[in-house]
């Protein structure tokens, strides 16, 4: 009885002494050394991912070698962004999605989601002023923020 | 004699990379001591006081409008600002000084963050480099420890009309 206690009470030890030596070595060595990430999506193709869908590139992040922040021109880097939690949103029945032509910079549904469409005040359809700017404003849609599905179905979110 | 010295300098260099690692870990996800210099954040904190400061919110989204945070700076990756946060995403903000004509304003982007010390007179802010992505926050202030006769909890901002949602 008293040998099993005290073999229960060195391997909780011995486990608690490893925990605590190889938890913190293990996160340090991840968050300042090196990692691994699959990488998603076809925005850096043909460099990643360039079979597409079929097999992910699976990278090393290098954190060590950007530890003094040295980059040069051309590098592949990973950057930390706090990530909108849905890229796809999908637009309300009666509602718009609106945003301006200039991204980042742009306070529009982006920020503030879709807009019902009772808030429509109206339609700018041509520029009066100053007059070398007289035109009529075409209706165009950005190719890159075409609609993921079918057009009263989805629109494509935040990128 | 040789081999004792070696074990010696093993053991050492073991201790000293566990105690570190646990440090880091103890810094990057819980907390840890901060000492801050510069007049920026007059009264509220002055030049060599020495604060605490947790990193628990920035991992759960939980920085709010008027916490006092420790960020990288925009402009030197290497060194730290201690600031107020004004406004969060979104946020509406009075980008010039209240005795022009036309007040502009314009909007906190997605993801980014609106920085201001308490000391407007002397503090390089977000009024000059702009808005501050919010992945360069390291921790939020909230409790000072030295000196002692201004031990305690961090007040709140001295510049009330900052914040054009109240």
């Amino acid at each position: 009885m008293a040998h099993s206690q005290g073999w229960v009470k060195r391997y909780l030890k011995a486990f608690c002494k490893g925990f605590f030596v190889a938890v913190p070595v293990a996160v340090t060595f991840l968050d300042r050394v090196a990692c691994v990430a699959r990488v998603e999506g076809a925005s850096m193709q043909p460099s990643l991912n360039p079979g597409g869908s079929q097999s992910s590139d699976v990278v090393l992040l290098n954190h060590w070698k950007v530890r003094n922040f040295e980059v040069q021109r051309g590098d592949i880097v990973s950057l930390v962004t706090i990530g909108h939690k849905n890229r796809y949103v999908k637009v309300p029945r009666g509602h718009i999605w609106v945003e301006g032509d200039h991204h980042g910079h742009s306070f529009d549904s982006n920020s503030f989601g879709p807009v019902s469409l009772g808030l429509l005040h109206a339609h700018a359809t041509h520029i009066l002023w100053p007059p070398e700017r007289w035109q009529k404003l075409e209706s165009v849609l950005p190719p890159e923020r075409l609609p993921v599905q079918s057009e009263e179905e989805c629109l494509l979110g935040s990128l | 004699m040789l081999r004792g010295v070696l074990g010696k300098i093993f053991r050492l260099v073991g201790y000293t990379v566990q105690y570190g690692c646990i440090a880091h870990c103890a810094f990057e996800y819980v907390g840890g001591v901060v000492m801050c210099s510069g007049p920026s954040m007059e009264p509220t904190i002055q030049n060599s006081d020495i604060v605490f400061a947790e990193n628990l919110s920035r991992h759960f989204y939980g920085i709010q409008r008027g916490d006092i945070v420790i960020a990288k700076s925009p402009s030197d990756p290497k060194s730290n600002i201690c600031k107020r946060v004004i406004g969060l995403e979104g946020d509406k903000i009075l980008s010039n000084s209240p005795s022009d004509f036309f007040k502009s304003h314009s909007y906190v982007p997605t993801g980014h963050v609106w920085l201001e010390g308490d000391n407007l007179q002397n503090s390089t802010d977000s009024r000059y480099y702009g808005p501050v992505p919010y992945g360069l926050i390291r921790g939020r202030i909230f409790f000072k420890i030295w000196p002692l006769s201004d031990f305690g909890f961090l007040r709140d901002s001295p510049n009330g009309h900052r914040f054009s949602d109240d």
